[in-house]
């Protein structure tokens, strides 16, 4: 490997411990090949390292960070403790390494966007922000704000702020089992519960715009 | 073995935090442990009058940060029960006299001495509340069942558990069984169906804490006092004794505190 060629792989190291930086232009092949090497240059060196796999300029498919993690424990028992990723995960997953990231648009894209997951009550103070969709396994207390471009989706009793459709989609919705908030806003609409008791809903609600206002749907 | 710290929080002020870090502390002394309680409320401090000790007062937390005197000198001796001592907040000084790194280190070195360290924290969660649960390892919130303290505790529990302390307990004081009865206040079951964490124990509304604070001689000591009791009780629990729930005038009541507290 001349000097005049960047390296595939830059190896970093920081008082955390090593990272690994692929390079954007190198095939993975390229990838593997140089960090065989390097791991049987500098055995010892490496022997059961932890490492940080850095791919937010170099995306790799799953199945590639799969087998870059195995050869790296074979080789030198290196564990790979945290893989870095870019925001836009779609090649990941299914996409052409090769190809450029999908620049981030403005507005939302049907169906390119997985929701945020949050896998636990939201106390009051918390703020959740998505572009996507946002999924809470639990309650909303009051006090906490739930904000996504898309629906907003409470598995559990929604107490606290919920916009859905905050980029301006109209057509967002709310579900919730229960859905007695100090506010809720659907695209540029605010809406706050009615006074007095309302009947425990038996399955689930919904709220979203109908005739330019705000209604609540109990099933 | 070390032993244990245990700050008492609520985000509200004036629902009863140093009250029960005084009452518990007493308690826990009187069954023979060695407990330190450190009043964190620097500028506002409050524990050592609720205690009886103001008069006492040489050395405060801030002087043992800095290095002016050693925690011994600090720490005061309880006119009943000599195994009870108290640091006292400095009363002229500001919350940012101390950071979180130095009480943690306090902390850890009063746990290898003492059973039990029990710090006051000051309202609010800012630099105060962030000093105060930086050597802790248990928290204490204390609510009254009243809406705006529970947001309140909401937040301050979900910034405990950011903070990866995990072992998270509740106190609710000032219950007015009656009130909750007539539907004019949130019952037992609606505090922790929000709050999400165990339930340690209820103390009831009692005009005695107002008495006992002006006279400096904390609930415990009398006989015959329902808060005094409910105090002792959660004590207990503390400790790790099993103790039953408590008994009130309506059955529902008591099936409901059952089935809470034995979770």
């Amino acid at each position: 490997m001349s000097l005049a060629e960047t390296p595939p792989v830059k190896v970093k190291a920081d008082r955390n411990g090593l990272t690994l930086v692929p390079d954007p232009a190198a095939t993975f092949e390229a990838i593997t090949a140089f960090m065989d090497e390097r791991l049987a240059q500098s055995r010892d060196f490496f022997y059961e390292t932890q490492m940080v796999l850095d791919l937010r300029i170099r995306p790799m498919r799953t199945d590639e960070i799969s087998a870059l993690c195995e050869k790296l424990y074979k080789k030198s028992k290196v564990k790979v403790v945290e893989v870095r990723l870019s925001d836009d995960l779609s090649f990941s997953v299914e996409g052409d390494p090769r190809k450029p990231p999908v620049p981030k648009r403005d507005g939302r894209e049907p169906g390119n966007s997985a929701p945020v997951i949050v896998r636990n009550t939201c106390r009051s103070g918390v703020r959740i922000v998505s572009p996507s969709d946002c999924l809470v396994l639990g309650d909303v207390n009051p006090g906490a704000e739930i904000i996504a471009q898309g629906d907003v989706v409470v598995f559990g009793t929604l107490r606290g702020l919920a916009h859905a459709g905050a980029g301006g989609e109209r057509a967002a919705r709310i579900w919730a089992l229960s859905i007695r908030p100090n506010q809720i806003r659907i695209a540029d609409l605010v809406a706050v519960p009615p006074r007095g008791e309302k009947p425990a809903p038996n399955r689930y609600e919904v709220a979203e715009i109908q005739n330019e206002v705000i209604q609540v749907i109990t099933i | 073995m070390a032993g244990k710290t245990i700050v008492v929080t609520s985000g509200k002020g004036g629902v009863g935090k140093t009250t029960t870090v005084a009452n518990l502390g007493t308690t826990l002394a009187k069954k023979k442990y060695s407990v330190v309680m450190i009043d964190t409320d620097i500028g506002l401090r409050n524990l050592d009058v609720v205690m009886g000790l103001e008069n006492r007062i040489v050395y405060n937390l801030v002087d043992v940060i800095e290095g002016k005197c050693r925690k011994e000198q600090a720490m005061i001796r309880d006119r009943k029960l000599s195994n009870l001592f108290i640091i006292p907040a400095a009363q002229t000084r500001e919350k940012n006299s101390i950071n979180p790194e130095q009480m943690k280190e306090l902390c850890s070195s009063l746990a290898a001495e003492f059973d039990y360290v029990m710090i006051d924290c000051p309202a609010g969660i800012e630099q105060g509340f962030k000093n105060a649960i930086a050597g802790a390892d248990n928290a204490l919130v204390v609510t009254t069942p009243e809406v705006s303290a529970i947001r309140d505790a909401d937040r301050v529990i979900g910034l405990l558990e950011a903070a990866m302390l995990k072992d998270i307990s509740l106190i609710i004081n000032r219950l007015n069984a009656k009130m909750v009865k007539k539907g004019d206040m949130m019952s037992t079951e609606d505090i922790i169906s929000l709050l999400s964490v165990p339930l340690l124990g209820v103390v009831p509304e009692s005009d005695e804490v107002v008495v006992s604070t002006n006279r400096g001689v904390p609930l415990v000591h009398e006989k015959g006092s329902k808060a005094g009791a409910a105090f002792r009780r959660i004590a207990a629990r503390l400790n790790g004794e099993n103790l039953p729930p408590e008994e009130s005038e309506s059955n529902g009541f008591f099936g409901r505190m059952k089935r809470l507290i034995w979770n």
